[in-house]
């Protein structure tokens, strides 16, 4: 009993003991970007290291998540919306600089069909068609991607005869899986993540949808401010941009 | 394969099944043992944590241990910060696993036949004694399953680690939030890897507390 005590206390100390110890390495920045910018990113990051001498950590993930976390004191130095209206809720609040706002992209929106489907569909119309089963799109009541798409569904009129084949995902990667599954035959997705394997994709037209303005801001309890600045205007900057653009985002100064 | 999230996870769920038995068990006795005001309460709050969705559990528990919440604000004043560190991986995959340790502890304890420990007491067992030399071992099956739930539950743990600790490669991304992620990076390879360890480590664990089960009795 005492023995097994030990090891409980043992157990224990193997978590609650070991304090990171990175005090004095090279400077850090924490990213919290939303999920439809981990390819680009993942391109990004690499060169401002390069640049800077700074380790970059990403984490992606939903923006309202991030939203929430941020607020309880997450640490992240730099945060990249899906929706300005997050960062613009945040800045108000102060926790984030208004000053560091700077929108980075506007977000475009494809129609995605599943290679396994067969008949690759370059019309929203043609998502009517009785072989398509079910047709994924982000959530709309919370997801910026799936807002867009519900605009540019009702735009086509054909928003309410397509509902019962509507699936929802929870974020952007998330309903970009039905379709790379084939478990829906086709979907609506941003441009950025709609260049994997298994699926086609065409563009939808920006004016079928309000502009997916994103913006991006600097976390007040960040100790590296300048460094978190620095990163944003990178990803605007000669470097970021072409990536930026490759994975499918419109750039300040071209929408 | 970044085997980081491995070791992390096999910590954070070490860690948190000590401390859900250190806390469990004793919660388990007195649920089965006692009778007291509020014990109806207890027991409906002990299972809640199976019943809200993860995330939402998540966010209620890191506004309470964020910098600004209650909790936080009074671990802050001593310098230390909960939210966001893998203690706070622990702590999450603690409520969601607790629960699983004191019903089947609760169970165990409750088919102990009590004459038995009657008479433990007349032979001069203090409470204390009674506990470690009849309850518990009548009842170790009940707890052993229990704990072995808890653990997986805990290796498996994913939306209030999400919210609490965040998702910080490097730092607080446990086990299934990494094969998360790069399933969301569309890294299937490396999703698969690191899922096949999750797999073995529970297999490997089942396999050995059976045999460990099957020496002993």
């Amino acid at each position: 009993m005492r023995c097994s005590l030990s090891i409980v206390l043992a157990l224990t100390w193997l978590v609650l003991g070991t304090r990171s110890t990175d005090a004095a390495s090279p400077p850090s920045l924490t990213v919290f970007a939303a999920a439809d910018l981990t390819f680009a990113f993942r391109e990004i990051a690499p060169r401002f290291e390069q640049a800077t001498g700074a380790r970059v950590t990403l984490v992606f993930g939903s923006t309202g998540n991030f939203a929430q976390q941020i607020r309880q004191g997450g640490p992240a130095d730099v945060f990249f919306a899906a929706d300005q209206s997050f960062v613009d809720a945040l800045a108000a609040e102060g926790v984030l600089l208004r000053e560091t706002r700077t929108l980075y992209a506007q977000g475009r929106i494809v129609l995605a069909t599943a290679r396994a489907f067969g008949p690759k569909l370059t019309d929203l119309r043609s998502l009517l068609d009785s072989r398509v089963r079910h047709v994924a799109i982000a959530n709309p009541v919370h997801a910026p991607y799936g807002r867009a798409a519900e605009q540019a569904l009702r735009k086509a009129g054909i928003w309410e005869a397509l509902r019962p084949k509507l699936v929802f995902g929870e974020n952007i990667r998330h309903t970009l899986q039905f379709v790379q599954t084939g478990a829906a035959e086709a979907g609506i997705v941003a441009l950025s993540v709609a260049n994997v394997p298994d699926v086609d994709s065409v563009s939808i037209d920006a004016a079928m949808h309000a502009p997916l303005d994103q913006a991006a801001a600097v976390v007040r309890r960040s100790a590296r401010p300048e460094l978190g600045l620095a990163f944003i205007q990178f990803v605007n900057g000669p470097e970021g941009r072409p990536i930026m653009k490759r994975y499918g985002f419109m750039l300040p100064g071209e929408f | 394969m970044d085997s980081f999230p491995v070791w992390l996870s096999l910590r954070v769920a070490l860690s948190a099944t000590a401390l859900t038995l250190l806390t469990g068990v004793p919660t388990a006795w007195l649920l089965a043992r006692k009778r007291f005001p509020g014990r109806n309460a207890l027991e409906a709050v002990v299972v809640l944590p199976l019943v809200l969705p993860p995330t939402v559990l998540g966010y209620y528990l890191l506004v309470v241990i964020g910098y600004r919440g209650p909790i936080g604000r009074v671990l802050a004043a001593i310098g230390l910060e909960l939210a966001f560190t893998p203690a706070a991986a622990v702590l999450a995959a603690c409520v969601g696993s607790i629960a699983l340790v004191i019903k089947s502890a609760q169970a165990g304890f409750e088919t102990v036949d009590r004459q038995l420990e009657q008479a433990a007491r007349t032979l001069g067992r203090s409470e204390w004694g009674v506990f470690w030399s009849v309850t518990l071992p009548l009842a170790w099956r009940s707890v052993l399953a229990g704990t072995v739930l808890a653990f997986c539950r805990a290796l498996g743990e994913f939306g209030i680690t999400l919210m609490v600790a965040g998702n910080i490669p490097g730092r607080t991304q446990t086990l299934p939030l990494a094969i998360y992620d790069r399933v969301q990076a569309n890294q299937m390879g490396e999703a698969n890897a690191l899922a096949l360890v999750a797999v073995g480590i529970v297999v490997v664990l089942l396999f050995g507390l059976s045999r460990l089960a099957r020496l002993r009795y």
